[in-house]
């Protein structure tokens, strides 16, 4: 089976931990969070003809971009950058970070989550930014961690940039 | 090569034909160029050929590569004269190369690098290595009295506690891990190891060390070599483009270092292209499993052991020896009658009607003391077969009274000394007799019954008094040996009675004494006569109306042992009687 390395990135409390933790395999606590800054996890994706296994690096969330540990970037063959549709602030978070993230790994595929779609009444990301991304290139997925929409399609949608598929 | 050479010698002898006759080639050119053409024309093409090799630059370059290796080769062989020329170029080179950038260069010597550093190191430190064995060998010889001791101690084979204290460490797992990106490419391990999922622990292995290195400001090239857990220690190896990861359970030895770093190093050599263009499939490294298979070592200090058994007989050591032997001969008589007192005490601990308040060792001997029911079993009987020496035991009891229902049972058969027909019980305080007794017994029995420790209540429901049987007299008219009318009613009591002590005799064999007296007047043989008659008279009754039960037999007392003094007729009449006697016959 392939294997790659993902990281999951985004700031504090966007909900990158309770994404995987539904769906993945688990062995380590969230307390590697605080105290190594990174969680390991695996994921594996069910392709049309092969699987592809994802390790998945979910780095703790930073405040700012500048805070973001590049070691823990090394070798990623992509990521998820996740934002928290109620919170505009996390969507200019991640833009930045994207930019840092993009110096250190170069163009690799990338997925941004905007994540907490059941907080829809709450929602604070308007539809002409999502389309503004979306011009831009950005492939941009609506999750909710809490219901799971849209989450086994962010995995499957990354695993898919990553095979090449 | 002779040909271009003679057309050279033919090119330049047509230039100086044409010099000597410069105006004949004016004026006739177009006939010189003919000529020329007839002369040279084969060899104009080779003429175009050779200008073209002498002066076309990217030609020339062509050319040397050509020929380089092979006179680089041809020269070196003959003197150092290349090596000389070269020497400040290729240093330069490489001294650029260094700075522009180092890793393809440290990539490249880096699995020749490891052996040679290895070997320095080693000669260097095994001068230090053999006077540190001999410290470790003499520490040997006081660790291997000590498990002799334990294996003694424990019962367990001395071999067995020094394989137990001398396994040294075993890798229970490897994991090469490919160093940019985290992934597992391999891992092994060992049998019975507890693995958990390799592909994020190998993902974790890696944050860790990246951890490390960001947290602590290392200088490049510093790298986590070590994480300690307990008693596990997970020893990693770098490589430029892979890891190799060891847990290890135990204290492994310097040279397991050295595999793992070999290893790396043979894997770095046998799959360096398929490090570098790895991608995500491990498939390219499952060749690495026999390398990494060897590092699942594990080691028991066998050499050890070998020092501590087979070294020389010194002076010190037999008498170390006979020292050991006396102290294993002592300690095992000691430890035996330990067992044996212990095992004595405990059986005393259990025994009813005996409490032990203290035991242990006053002047060479065991020591018991304590509380003892007089009714408990004999501690010194107890003793016996236990192989303790009685000798050797000094027991001090101080009587009690045991309350448990036992005790209190056995007690009062003790001091009621009931007949063999009464059957004793107790209950909750409650004492009760049943059967049948004597009426002396009954009423004894009745007065010392609640005397007894333990005892709150005496029940005799269940008893019957032979008095009821022993008691009546029937009774008889002067010089009559006829049952007195009036005595009816008592004869019928009677038989109700002895009715009722059939039922409780059971298989009991009772016989019934019929006593015959007369009064004080008339002769002592016609009296005798007379008792005779009355208690055949009774006997014949009883016949009568009992069947077979009990056995009767007649006794004529007559007027010598009278029943009372007579000194009113109520005393004579009293007299002229038959009385009953029960008496059990049976042995038991």
């Amino acid at each position: 089976m392939i294997q790659k390395k993902v990281c999951m990135l985004g700031t504090f409390a966007v909900g990158k931990t309770s994404l995987v933790r539904r769906f993945v395999e688990s062995i380590y606590s969230e307390k590697y969070h605080t105290t190594v800054g990174v969680k390991i996890d695996k994921k594996v994706v069910q392709l049309d003809s092969s699987e592809l296994m994802l390790i998945l690096w979910d780095i703790e969330g930073t405040e700012t971009e500048h805070e973001l540990r590049k070691s823990y970037l090394r070798g990623a063959a992509g990521y998820l950058l996740v934002v928290d549709g109620t919170r505009q602030d996390t969507l200019y978070k991640a833009l930045a970070l994207q930019t840092r993230v993009n110096e250190t790994l170069g163009p690799v595929p990338f997925l941004l989550l905007m994540n907490k779609l059941d907080l829809a009444d709450q929602w604070r990301i308007s539809e002409r930014e999502t389309a503004a991304l979306r011009e831009k290139g950005w492939e941009v997925i609506q999750t909710s961690a809490k219901t799971g929409f849209g989450v086994e399609d962010a995995f499957h949608g990354l695993a898919k940039k990553l095979s090449g598929a | 090569m002779g040909i271009p050479g003679t057309d050279l010698m033919t090119a330049s002898d047509g230039q100086s034909v044409v010099d000597e006759d410069k105006s004949e080639f004016s004026s006739d050119e177009g006939t010189m160029a003919e000529l020329r053409s007839l002369l040279l024309g084969p060899a104009e093409a080779q003429l175009a050929q050779v200008h073209e090799r002498l002066f076309d630059p990217q030609r020339q370059v062509e050319e040397v590569s050509r020929v380089l290796p092979d006179a680089i080769a041809v020269r070196s062989r003959q003197d150092e004269d290349l090596t000389t020329a070269l020497a400040p170029t290729v240093s330069a080179a490489l001294e650029y190369s260094v700075r522009k950038n180092p890793q393809p260069l440290a990539d490249a010597i880096f699995p020749i690098m490891g052996p040679a550093i290895r070997k320095a190191i080693a000669a260097a430190l095994s001068g230090m290595a053999q006077s540190f064995n001999q410290t470790l060998a003499h520490s040997m010889s006081a660790r291997g009295l000590a498990w002799r001791w334990e294996a003694l101690k424990t019962g367990r084979p001395f071999s067995e506690v020094v394989l137990l204290h001398t396994l040294l460490f075993r890798v229970e797992q490897v994991f090469l891990i490919h160093q940019e990106t985290g992934l597992l490419l391999r891992h092994v391990s060992a049998a019975n190891a507890e693995v958990q999922d390799v592909d994020m622990v190998s993902g974790m292995l890696t944050a860790i060390q990246d951890f490390v290195r960001d947290s602590f400001s290392t200088r490049p090239g510093e790298q986590l070599e070590a994480l300690q857990v307990g008693e596990l220690t997970v020893w990693i190896e770098q490589g430029p483009q892979a890891i190799l990861a060891g847990v290890i359970r135990g204290n492994a030895p310097q040279q397991l270092r050295e595999v793992f770093q070999e290893t790396v190093e043979k894997i770095h050599l046998q799959f360096g292209s398929a490090l570098k263009e790895f991608s995500g499939a491990a498939i390219p490294f499952v060749g690495t499993q026999p390398l990494l298979e060897d590092c699942l070592q594990s080691a028991y200090d066998l050499e050890h052991q070998k020092i501590s058994t087979g070294r020389k007989l010194t002076p010190l050591r037999v008498i170390l020896g006979i020292v050991l032997l006396a102290l294993a001969v002592w300690g095992f008589f000691w430890l035996r009658d330990r067992r044996r007192w212990d095992a004595y005490v405990a059986r005393l601990r259990t025994e009813p009607g005996i409490v032990v308040t203290d035991t242990g060792k006053q002047d060479g001997k065991h020591f018991v003391s304590g509380l003892r029911d007089p009714l408990s079993r004999d501690p010194a009987i107890m003793m016996q077969g236990t192989g303790l020496d009685s000798k050797l035991v000094v027991e001090r009891w101080q009587p009690f009274q045991a309350l448990t229902p036992d005790f209190v049972l056995a007690r009062a058969r003790k001091s009621l000394e009931p007949p063999t027909t009464v059957g004793l019980h107790f209950n909750d305080g409650l004492l009760e007799a049943e059967g049948f007794a004597s009426h002396q017994w009954v009423l004894e029995t009745r007065r010392v019954a609640r005397l007894l420790p333990g005892v709150s209540q005496f029940r005799e429901d269940k008893l019957f008094d032979l008095e009821r049987i022993e008691n009546p007299l029937l009774m008889f008219d002067v010089n009559q040996t006829e049952i007195r009318s009036d005595q009816q009613e008592k004869f019928d009591q009677l038989m109700a009675d002895i009715a009722h002590l059939r039922q409780l005799a059971g298989e009991k064999k009772v016989r019934l004494e019929i006593a015959g007296h007369a009064d004080g007047s008339g002769t002592e043989s016609k009296n005798s006569t007379l008792s005779q008659g009355r208690a055949e008279t009774v006997a014949a009754a009883l016949k009568a109306n009992l069947l077979n039960w009990p056995n009767l037999t007649i006794a004529t007392v007559g007027s010598k042992e009278k029943l009372r003094e007579e000194l009113t007729d109520a005393d004579r009449a009293t007299n002229r009687s038959v009385t009953l006697k029960v008496i059990v016959t049976d042995s038991n």
